[in-house]
């Protein structure tokens, strides 16, 4: 209970300071402007050019559209724990989380947590926007099948996925504890390696062999499956193909992810890394 | 050190969609990839060191010495710029590097026009960052928040990847229009020219006279609001608080 109660506190901290303090409706605002217009650089890319070779479809057009924008979700975890230790460092929040016992790993699923509420609204209106837009833009709608049991399939893969995420939050935990500035870099380069090999825009297949083999072994890849299985093939035997690998990958990963914060936590702490910050 | 942290979003965002104009059968576009990631590089100096550092300065307590420098807040920002050029240069050219070692992509540049548009480009860019940083100066920490708005919706509208004016654009007019207004949009679409398109200097002449009218412009404005809002940050006693 008292681990709940943890996470639940982290997580309302975590959705503040992801609102940036402000008003969440003018704050979902500035934060969706982002990722919309990412997705729609995407969609016009795939649009430009196949459109040049005779090639477009609205099929795939749909599937650059959901990976995207799920991509989006998976991109902004991955700064959320960089940020909640790089700022607690900062404002000594931090080593105050870490000197109260056992506290710093729920701390960070709650600020993973907070992270995930806040861009589901993201990812709804990033896909809404752009399903719209399409016509205007591209002469023709995604293949996008939004039924209630579609959004369930999709809302069900989000949260599947969370273990996940919070893996990567945890192993880019492991990372921040030891920085003391340019924190973001290893995000930056984590959630762009995540674009080209997660199956965000593209399939596998267009990666030259050996990097093809990398999404099969990333869990991120098989909730872009599951997503795409969900709203645009309503296929149920791959999507719970997808879950299953999302599910088990995920925990395993999770499982990775903790053991390498708790040691590099203990290594920091021995270090004098926990409360070390430059001025 | 530095340019491997800077090398992170302009060389993976240009992979990405060069893989991506790849998998739709066009591999001859993928050149338009890399060489928005190239110009990317540039776009993220100008937003995240150039628009919002006097911001970040002002929280570190740094902001205070350019005050009571004798050179004008617009001189430093010129300097800073100098610099954020040089310091980006490097990332650029890795991008360029990665890019066509990959990718084997077929240019048919004219180098005077390339050159040319490159140089008036930056100008107009970095100019536009002075006037972002008079802003952000006066929005106080608001400025982080904006960076994060504005970033992919300039990246669209100005075509980093794509053409997103004239034809081939899937924008309509009015937007088209609107673009036309960022320096980077005009940048982006004379440097697809010139690299591309052997695009002489004649041919990409009037992208040129805009772009340096729009860095005169730029300057200018930048220079007008910086003095305009020290003025009133000393009136108020504003200029060097911290987390506003």
């Amino acid at each position: 209970m008292r681990l709940l109660n943890s996470i639940l506190a982290s997580a309302w901290m975590g959705w503040k300071r992801e609102m940036s303090w402000t008003n969440p409706v003018a704050s979902l605002l500035i934060k969706t402007v982002a990722p919309t217009a990412a997705v729609l650089s995407a969609a016009i890319v795939y649009w430009f050019g196949s459109s040049f070779v005779g090639l477009f479809t609205p099929e795939r057009l749909a599937y650059i559209i959901v990976g995207a924008s799920i991509y989006g979700q998976v991109a902004a975890y991955a700064y959320v724990p960089t940020a909640a230790i790089a700022e607690g460092k900062w404002s000594n929040l931090y080593p105050q989380v870490y000197i109260t016992p056992s506290s710093t790993v729920p701390y960070l699923a709650g600020r993973c947590l907070g992270s995930f509420v806040d861009s589901i609204p993201v990812v709804a209106i990033s896909l809404f926007v752009s399903y719209y837009v399409s016509f205007p833009m591209f002469k023709a709608y995604p293949v996008i099948i939004i039924s209630p049991v579609s959004v369930l399939m999709l809302a069900a893969a989000l949260i599947v996925s969370l273990p996940t995420a919070m893996a990567l939050g945890y192993l880019l935990g492991a990372y921040t504890v030891f920085v003391t500035k340019f924190e973001w870099a290893l995000p930056s380069y984590v959630s762009g390696l995540l674009m080209i090999f997660s199956e965000a825009l593209f399939p596998a297949s267009v990666l030259p062999y050996p990097f093809s083999l990398i999404p099969e072994i990333l869990p991120f890849t098989y909730l872009m499956r599951a997503s795409r299985d969900a709203l645009i093939y309503n296929s149920w035997s791959l999507y719970l193909g997808s879950m299953e690998y999302l599910t088990f990958g995920g925990l395993v990963f999770l499982a990775i992810g903790i053991l390498i914060f708790r040691l590099a936590e203990d290594s920091a702490r021995n270090k004098g890394f926990i409360d070390k910050k430059v001025m | 050190m530095w340019v491997a942290i800077n090398l992170a979003v302009p060389l993976l965002s240009s992979l990405a969609m060069a893989l991506l104009y790849g998998s739709t059968g066009l591999t001859r576009y993928e050149g338009f990839a890399i060489l928005g990631g190239v110009v990317l590089a540039f776009w993220g100096n100008v937003l995240w060191s150039m628009a919002s550092q006097f911001n970040w300065d002002k929280e570190e307590g740094i902001f205070e010495i350019y005050l009571v420098s004798p050179a004008p807040i617009s001189a430093i920002l010129v300097g800073m710029s100098l610099g954020g050029i040089l310091g980006t240069a490097p990332s650029a050219a890795f991008v360029i590097l990665i890019g066509w070692t990959f990718f084997h992509i077929s240019i048919n540049a004219s180098w005077l026009a390339v050159s040319l548009t490159f140089i008036l480009t930056l100008a107009s860019l970095y100019a536009m960052g002075m006037v972002l940083s008079s802003l952000y100066l006066a929005y106080g920490r608001e400025a982080e928040s904006l960076n994060n708005a504005i970033g992919e919706p300039i990246t669209l509208l100005s075509g980093l990847y794509f053409p997103s004016i004239g034809s081939g654009s899937p924008f309509p007019f009015a937007i088209q229009v609107a673009a036309s207004l960022i320096p980077l949009t005009i940048g982006m679409d004379a440097l697809r020219k010139s690299v591309f398109y052997t695009g002489s200097v004649n041919s990409v002449s009037l992208d040129l006279l805009v772009l340096a009218a729009m860095a005169v412009v730029l300057l200018f404005l930048g220079d007008r609001a910086l003095k305009a809002l020290e003025e009133r940050g000393r009136r108020e006693g504003t200029l060097v608080l911290r987390l506003r």
